[in-house]
This record gives structure tokens, C-alpha cells and sequence, in this order.
């Protein structure tokens, strides 16, 4: 498949120069084709160059670590809006599908590479967490030869039958996203991946948010649903959190500050640590980049309603690694306040102003969309369309109709 | 137990005239409401559409229910074996499945697609609202 560019000069009598390019840093050449018209007309139109490349496009490979299921989860649903559309489950075929498809991305479940089925995981005594539940060898070939634009033929793992079905064809997306348990735990896998993100939940806000969840099933109770978080907790962090050491990105959701005893979870304390030096990726950040921020928005200009908006940027280490961490605590009440907050952020990738206050609008209904979840996963998916066009040196066009997802 | 019978006989009987409303007590109220031609099925939440669908989310709450009382009965003496942590990964496991159903449905019935290519076969037989 070839990709072309067409450029167009203004006029004639402009000074044109034709750069002979150099092999770009894809790895393939690029013809280019001149045409000119004669200039008598009044046509707008002056010489157009036509560049075209005769390889194929590299995918993006995205990792997310998140232990919430798959490909339904928020940060997917509003990444994959960024780019424009929304992700749907394939169509015709096993409905049981856990991979989401939309123009440009490509979601898949890591679940679908486990080596043993539910019965096989209870035999051998090991959870989902564990990795020896997990064919490793088989997702590094995946993800490397989706990578490199060869389609493959995917296991789907039924979640509910809890066997393995017959496998899926993918296809060779631009933004390939690999969601679940342990897409940093291989190193080869790892050494694939173009960007990724670690969604740490502490554990008072992973409570309320499974009782939330489950509460309402028959069967639960507090008790079950305590016992359950108990119970995964040892394999979760032998195997799951050691991960986040190596994420570019890691958004740590924590219990309020604001709210002395608040154990409800509704308003959070959101923390994206963005590490430094990451290809492509250049942090956000308040006022003045490298300093220490403490900005409390609400006063004279901007009025908000209990317990307000708390917002904190710094430097610091993680894992023996230079970050720069972006805070907020608390909630957005009102359309005003999102928009004030945006236009004194700096370095958020947008290509219009109000555009994180645009996309957080567009989904309003889903859930984080009033506090920092909600708009650091936004800010994330807009640095990701950043890294995506510098890697492929390509537009993406701003999605023109709010559609819903 | 009654509640599954009569949605068996629902099911396969297809209109039984004059039947009397069932509603299951518990969490959630259903009620089937049985006329001349026609299945009905009142549900307190979710728009499940096909049979395939309305079958497996009783299936996994009912599978959440079993999975719950065995892992407290596994992990009774022994909470740090690794049965007993299989066992609570096992209804987490089913209990996001069924949270995942949920969202699925808000949209439309994760079947749609199948059904409009197999309309004849068992699970995509139409339950009305």
C-alpha cells in the first residue's frame, strides 16, 4: 500500500525547491513526481509535487496495563475518539470478541494470549494474574508481525465459557492498542511498544469502585467483594505492578485530600507522572516547565462549588527515573471551570483551543468525566495522536462531527 | 428455582395463554408476562433483545452466585492456598464479564451483528419488550 502526499505552491513566480530526500527514518525511499501547469490561466494552482512511498505505513504499538477487563474500559473508548470514530467490536464474527475496531486503531485483549483456559488455570492452581497463564512467546510474535503490517490469526479467550475459541484474522491496524494484564512483563514485548501507560488504582478507590460494580449482582456482598481484591492481591503485586517501573505514562488514582474521611471514591486525587527523556513525548505542564506549581484555580475569575479544584505540578523520581508529575484533586462541576483549567495547561497536544474540554463534552456520560481520570486520559490520547503523526510524519484530521460514541 | 422453569417453558412452549406474571424477589424484579403470540419479558435493567444474549447473562450471574459460595468454602482454614485465591480470581473474572454484558447492552445487543446473519438459529430467537 502506498502513501501520498500532495503538496501545492502558491504560484508560479514563487521560488520553488524541490529537496531531494534523503532515506527517512522509515526505512523506505520516496519518489517524487512534478507537475506544473503553464501559469497563463487564472488557476490557483502553481506546481504540485506529489511524493509517494512505496512501502508500507509502520503500525504505532500502544501498551496499556489496566486490571479492569478489556477493551470496554474508559481510556480506550475515549482514545480511540481522539483519532475520530468509535471502536466497535468486529462485525460477523464470534461476538465473544474482545478486540474493538475503529478507522484508525485497533484494540486487543491480552486475555486472548492465555495458554491455559479457566480448567486448565485451576488445575495447575495459578490465576489470570500469573504469568505462567500467559503465552508470551506467541504475543511477542503477534504484536511483531502486526508491527510490520502482516495480519494474524488471533486466539479469542471467552471470558464467559472461559475456554479458548477458534482464532480471529487482524488486521494490520495504523494504531495497534494491546490492553490487559501484563503488556509490559515481557521484555520483547516491551521493547515493541511505542508508548505505553500504566493505570495504578490504589487499593481504597479499586474498593469502591468494585463495589459499585458488583453490588447490585446477586450473590456479592461487601464481605465477597473485599475477599475477592484480598485474595488477587499477592499475585498482583508479584506480578502486575512491578510493570509500571517501565511505562511512560502512569495515572495513579487516589482517595480525595479534600474530603477529610471521604471513603465514597467519587471525588479523586488523579496523579499522571509522565517520565522525561520518552522519544515524541514531551510532558505537560503548569506555568513555568521544571518548577514546583501549587494552583488552586477557584477564586475571583473562577468560582467552584464543594470541595473545589486542586492542581499540582513538579518534578520528581520514580523508579530511579526523571518525571515530571501533573495532580489533580477534586471535581469539575461546570463547563467554565474545564475550560479555564485547559487554557492554562501547556504542552496538551491540541490542535484547537477547548479541544480537551471538546472531548471531554463528547463523553460526559462516561464515568471520570467530571474529575482528573477523565482529563488526563484525554490529554493522554492527544499526546498519543502527537506521537503518532511525528512517527509517521503524517496529518490526522480533526474529527469534524461529535459523534457519539 | 420456579423463575427458571418458568423460562424454560417460556422458551419452549412459546405462548401459554392466561399464565400468571412471576416476579422473582431479589435484587432485580422480572416479570413474563405471557400473551397470544407473543413472548414478553419485563427486566428491571438492560435491553437484552436475543435469546443468546438474555441466556448468557443469567448464566453468569448464576455462575457468580456458585463461584462466590465455593470460594468462601475453599478459603474457609486456608485463605493464602492457592486454590482459594484461584477461586476469588474466578468470580472476579465473571463478575467484570457481567459488568462488560451490562455496558455492551446500553448500546445495543452484542448479538446484533450475529443475529442479522443467522436470524433462524436458537439464540437469536426475539424477546419483545
Amino acid at each position: 500500500m502506498a502513501t501520498c502526499t500532495i503538496y501545492t505552491t502558491q504560484s508560479l513566480n514563487s521560488t520553488c525547491s524541490i529537496s531531494t530526500p534523503t532515506k527517512s527514518h522509515l526505512g523506505f525511499h520516496q519518489r517524487q513526481v512534478v507537475f506544473y501547469t503553464s501559469g497563463k490561466k487564472t488557476s490557483k494552482r502553481g506546481g504540485s509535487v506529489i511524493s509517494c512511498a512505496a512501502a508500507v505505513p509502520r503500525t504505532v504499538v500502544i501498551g496499556l496495563a489496566a486490571d479492569s477487563g478489556c477493551g470496554k474500559s474508559t481510556f480506550m473508548r475515549r482514545l480511540t475518539s481522539v483519532f475520530g470514530g468509535a471502536a466497535e467490536p468486529p462485525k460477523g464474527g464470534n461476538p465473544d470478541s474482545n478486540t474493538l475496531i475503529s478507522d484508525m486503531t485497533t484494540v486487543i485483549c491480552l486475555d486472548d494470549y492465555h495458554s491455559l483456559d479457566r480448567n486448565g488455570r485451576k488445575e495447575k492452581g495459578v490465576t489470570a494474574l500469573d504469568p505462567r497463564a500467559n503465552n508470551f512467546d506467541l504475543m511477542y510474535e503477534q504484536v511483531k508481525a502486526l508491527k510490520e503490517g502482516v495480519a494474524v490469526d488471533k486466539p479469542i479467550y471467552n471470558h464467559v465459557t472461559g475456554l479458548l475459541d477458534p482464532p480471529e484474522l487482524i488486521k494490520p491496524p495504523k494504531i495497534l492498542v494491546i490492553e490487559g494484564l501484563h503488556p509490559m512483563f515481557d521484555e520483547r514485548v516491551r521493547d515493541l511498544l511505542d508508548f505505553s501507560i500504566y493505570l495504578d488504582i490504589s487499593n481504597e478507590v479499586k474498593f469502591a469502585w468494585k463495589i459499585q460494580r458488583d453490588m447490585a449482582e446477586r450473590g456479592h456482598s461487601l464481605e465477597s467483594i473485599k475477599a475477592s481484591i484480598e485474595a488477587r492481591k499477592p499475585d498482583f503485586d508479584a506480578y502486575i505492578d512491578p510493570q509500571k517501573q517501565y511505562a511512560d505514562a502512569v495515572i495513579e488514582v487516589l482517595p480525595t485530600q479534600l474530603i477529610p474521611d471521604d471513603n465514597e471514591g467519587k471525588v479523586l486525587r488523579v496523579k499522571l507522572i509522565m517520565k522525561e527523556e520518552v522519544k515524541h513525548f514531551s510532558p505537560v505542564y503548569l506555568f513555568d516547565e521544571g518548577s514546583t506549581i501549587s494552583w488552586i484555580p477557584c477564586g475571583r475569575k473562577l468560582t467552584c462549588s464543594y470541595p473545589g479544584i486542586k492542581f499540582f505540578y513538579g518534578p520528581d523520581t520514580y523508579f530511579d527515573h526523571e518525571v515530571s508529575v501533573m495532580e489533580m484533586d477534586g471535581q469539575f462541576d461546570r463547563l467554565d471551570e474545564l475550560i479555564y483549567v485547559e487554557s492554562h495547561l501547556s504542552n496538551i497536544s491540541t490542535k484547537f483551543y477547548g479541544e480537551v474540554t471538546q472531548q471531554m463534552l463528547k463523553h460526559s456520560d462516561f464515568p471520570g468525566s467530571n474529575n482528573g481520570t477523565g482529563l488526563f486520559q484525554t490529554i493522554i490520547g492527544l499526546k498519543i495522536r502527537d506521537l503518532y503523526e511525528q512517527l509517521v510524519s503524517t496529518k490526522v484530521a480533526t474529527p469534524l462531527e461529535a459523534t457519539k460514541a | 428455582m420456579a423463575s427458571k422453569s418458568t423460562a424454560a417453558a417460556g422458551v419452549i412452549l412459546g405462548m401459554v395463554v392466561g399464565q400468571k406474571p412471576l416476579i422473582r424477589s431479589g435484587a432485580k424484579a422480572r416479570a413474563w408476562i405471557a400473551v397470544p403470540n407473543k413472548r414478553m419479558r419485563v427486566k428491571a435493567m438492560g435491553m437484552a433483545k436475543y435469546k443468546g444474549t438474555v441466556m448468557k447473562e443469567k448464566q453468569l450471574e448464576e455462575m457468580i452466585e456458585k463461584k462466590v459460595m465455593e470460594a468462601r468454602e475453599v478459603c474457609e482454614g486456608n485463605e493464602v492456598s492457592d486454590e482459594c485465591k484461584v477461586a476469588w480470581d474466578e468470580v472476579e473474572e465473571l463478575s467484570q464479564a457481567k459488568a462488560d454484558l451490562r455496558t455492551k447492552l446500553e448500546k445495543q445487543d452484542p448479538l446484533e451483528f450475529y443475529c442479522q446473519e443467522n436470524p433462524e438459529t436458537d439464540e437469536c430467537r426475539v424477546y419483545e419488550d
